[in-house]
């Protein structure tokens, strides 16, 4: 067979026009292809290679029988071995299997990947991740933080609560009364000595917190890493990558004419908003100097506008935590309901009208479709994060000042904002989207319908609020400590609405949604809120004044019960303890890395040079290539022509 | 339950499972789709290797293809004849590269395979635009497929000879981030 191949080479490179090189699939088949590095690494001479090989059956079946002859030959150490390497390899595949069979939804998603594309599963992937994450906090808060404080019966200061005795249905909405004095808030766990000096529930509480942080920060940056590895390292911005649509823009699992359809209108639409851009960016670099000076004013006063819009709302959002906070008592359950929920209303509705209002003002300013969107979006991140950061900053300062019992009243604030997402989107649910969508399908030639139009799933602004709701959680999971598992519940309700919204009331989306990047962005959102939350969390502990109940109150705070521990512990384990904590250390460890980051960041830009050279050698080895076919072409013809010539 | 099939002999099913990315009993299920394309052509028994191959009309009438816009080049890429008769061998080859289990290397190179139109192991511009037609439906206009193939062209053609070789292509194909590599071929059997 090896002959024959060389034959055919041989007869095309002859061929007076002929271009067609070896290098195209049959390369495979050369026997250059076994000496090359990369087919070297690679172990050839077993059977799951077999499966790799581009060759019709027959000739599979000819190359298995000639492994099975050289198998005979090898020794027993080597076929041990190579069979053991086979078992291995299948249980890993097995264990694969098994994992991927646990997530849920799995074909629940594939269902919605097929009808809607690949940016909603996305969504709900998102979703099933930070159900995964909160499942997570809720074991290690079962674990260290509950099962010590029901366990351990005796012991502990008297806290004597204000609330009074009334177990009314309006108590689950405002968490007083019974639910005040239940585990689901800070002042049910009380400091009880288990052991020794150093294991009590205060501590084993503060170490529970401190580790749902520290993990939930791994796993979320290491997410963030994989995905940004992906976007930026290759160097090529896929979004504007032409062949890249062309080859793999078609779905192959796709079955129902349905989506089929859906898939070519999408692919014809990206086809369409990129040649678009093109001709955009074509006009941008036409524009004259009186052009660009009038863009840069207009483009500054909606940027003023923006920031107005943002400051009036910050100001809103303060007077409802200000007035909120003076309660009042002697009026009708519902008056009282929306009084104490003023705040999270607010923040809720500003964050409804204020992405729609930075929708229009984008339109002005005369940048590109792709720009706008990433604009609008940049906007409304800022604003949601903002608005909560600004609402934690003024109840944590009114707090300080104020209040008798500062750490059950943040979890109690926190706990509505939770609780007011669910009722929001449940609201947005059944009393928005489904009734827009019943009078598009029953009228749909009325003026109504025709001006409101179905909704559609705007991917980014949902994992937007799935990230505020998860940074609710984790600011406000020291105080309220049950909260992982009432955002577990959330998450499962918020899951089956968004699913009921996505396939009964949402008309398809035109545009094919980017996962990648934006994953990456969205990653790094939730590690911002991640953030916020420990610093919110390193602020409360220290303004707060200790309230008269809770693990950490009167002298017992955060601070005495660690260094009591740490005072505690054997010699050795202090001295180095105390060397960790040292100025030293630090200055050691910032230099260490500084070193390492420079070595990185140095073969990052050495491994660009070799790229760029071997991009040139690629032009020029084709450019030779040609060259000697070509010269190769004419000395048979000269041959040719002296031949005939001398017989 | 041992029910012994009598389709295959254990030898040839041996092979089957060898060569391809499927388990016996996945076999033994192809072998029942095969056959239900056209029951007479098909023999229930290949213990002696039959040569029957299906023409391309039929093949093309599968749920899993029915939708995909390149399903006439697909079977005849995977035909020996090159014209979309498949033998059982070649059905089973094929779906074996379009399952989950095949890597994106050997999907790559029938990716490429099934992309080139006129069979010249380059992708040239009028490969190009056949592609982008099927995949658009012959919705946008002249002028706009020939921008769109001389950019893709421009953007992957790494050796300057303004068509794409299989090396261009596979550069291509294994810069694409990781999940929306293996969208391409996830033919779910």
């Amino acid at each position: 067979m090896e002959d024959n191949q060389r034959r055919v080479n041989f007869q095309r490179l002859s061929s007076e026009d002929s271009a067609i090189s070896d290098d195209s699939c049959e390369y495979y088949q050369t026997d250059i292809y076994e000496h090359l590095p990369s087919t070297l690494s690679r172990d050839w001479n077993s059977i799951q290679s077999l499966k790799m090989l581009p060759l019709c059956m027959q000739e599979k079946r000819n190359i298995r029988e000639r492994l099975h002859q050289q198998k005979l030959k090898i020794g027993h150490w080597e076929s041990w071995r190579r069979s053991q390497r086979i078992a291995w390899r299948r249980m890993v595949e097995q264990l694969k299997g098994f994992f991927s069979r646990l997530l849920p939804w799995k074909h629940t998603l594939h269902k919605i990947e097929g009808r809607f594309g690949v940016g909603v599963k996305a969504y709900f992937v998102f979703l099933r991740y930070l159900l995964g994450l909160n499942l997570l906090n809720c074991v290690i808060i079962a674990l260290s933080v509950l099962l010590p404080s029901l366990y351990i019966k005796k012991g502990g200061p008297h806290c004597n609560l204000t609330s009074k005795d009334n177990g009314s249905v309006l108590d689950v909405f405002l968490g007083s009364g019974f639910l005040e004095r239940s585990p689901v808030f800070y002042s049910f766990y009380k400091l009880k000595n288990i052991d020794k000096q150093c294991l009590n529930t205060s501590l084993l509480f503060f170490a529970g917190m401190v580790l749902i942080l520290l993990l939930s920060f791994l796993m979320i940056v290491r997410r963030t890493v994989v995905g940004y590895k992906h976007t930026w390292m290759t160097g090529n911005h896929f979004s504007m990558n032409m062949s890249y649509k062309v080859f793999c823009g078609w779905d192959f699992c796709i079955q129902d004419p349905q989506a089929a359809f859906l898939k070519h209108s999408f692919i014809k639409n990206e086809l369409k908003m990129d040649l678009e851009e093109q001709r955009f960016r074509l006009r941008v670099s036409q524009r004259t100097l009186k052009q660009k000076v009038v863009l840069f004013f207009l483009r500054l006063i909606l940027n003023i506008s923006v920031l107005a819009l943002l400051g009036g709302s910050f100001a809103l959002i303060y007077y409802a935590t200000i007035k909120s906070q003076n309660k009042l008592d002697n009026v009708h359950w519902t008056l009282k309901l929306l009084w104490e929920y003023l705040p999270p209303i607010t923040i809720t509705v500003v964050n409804f009208v204020l992405p729609q209002m930075f929708c229009v003002i984008v339109t002005f300013e005369d940048y590109s479709l792709t720009t706008q969107l990433n604009l609008t979006l940049v906007r409304s991140i800022f604003l949601k994060l903002a608005s909560l950061g600004i609402y934690l900053f003024f109840l944590i300062t009114y707090l300080t000042t104020s209040i008798q019992n500062p750490e059950t009243e943040f979890g109690k604030e926190m706990y509505k904002l939770t609780i007011f997402h669910l009722l929001a989107c449940f609201c947005n649910a059944f009393l928005v989207s489904f009734p827009r969508a019943w009078i598009v399908d029953k009228y749909p030639s009325s003026m109504l319908a025709k001006k409101i139009g179905k909704p559609e799933f705007v991917i980014p602004l949902n994992i937007l609020d799935l990230v505020y709701s998860q940074t609710v959680t984790w600011v406000g999971v020291f105080y309220c400590p049950l909260l992982p598992a009432i955002s577990i519940v959330k998450l499962l309700v918020i899951f089956y609405m968004k699913m009921f919204t996505v396939i009964r009331c949402c008309a398809p989306a035109q545009r094919m949604f980017r996962t990648t990047s934006s994953s990456v962005l969205f990653n790094f959102m939730l590690l911002l809120g991640l953030i916020m939350s420990a610093v919110t969390l390193g602020v409360n502990i220290n303004m707060f004044v200790p309230g008269t109940c809770g693990p950490f109150m009167g002298d017992s705070s955060v601070f005495n019960v660690t260094s009591e521990c740490v005072q505690t512990l054997p010699r050795p384990v202090r001295n180095g303890i105390s060397y960790i904590t040292s100025e030293a250390f630090a200055f050691a460890l910032i230099l260490a890395e500084v070193i390492i980051l420079t070595s990185l960041v140095s073969r990052g830009g050495a491994n660009r040079k070799t790229i760029e050279r071997l991009k040139d050698m690629l032009v020029m080895c084709s450019s030779d290539k040609r060259f000697l076919v070509k010269q190769h072409a004419t000395l048979i013809r000269r041959q040719r022509r002296i031949a005939p010539s001398t017989e | 339950m041992g029910n012994k099939q009598t389709i295959f002999t254990d030898e040839q099913l041996d092979a089957y499972q060898d060569c391809t990315f499927f388990t016996r009993k996945e076999i033994l299920r192809l072998h029942g789709r095969f056959h239900e394309l056209a029951p007479h052509l098909v023999p229930m028994d290949y213990t002696d290797d039959p040569d029957v191959k299906i023409p391309l009309a039929l093949i093309v009438n599968m749920p899993e293809l029915k939708e995909n816009p390149f399903r006439n080049r697909i079977v005849e890429s995977f035909s020996e004849d090159g014209l979309g008769n498949l033998s059982f061998n070649d059905f089973v080859d094929m779906f074996s590269v379009l399952s989950e289990m095949a890597p994106r290397e050997l999907k790559a190179i029938y990716a490429f395979k099934i992309y080139d139109f006129n069979v010249d192991n380059y992708l040239c511009k009028e490969d190009l635009e056949k592609t982008l037609n099927k995949l658009t439906k012959e919705e946008l206009t002249p002028e706009e497929v020939n921008l769109v193939c001389e950019k893709a062209i421009e953007e992957a053609d790494l050796d300057g000879d303004s068509k794409l070789s299989f090396a261009d292509f596979e550069n291509m194909i294994s810069r694409a981030p990781d999940f929306l590599r293996y969208r391409m071929f996830f033919a779910c059997f």
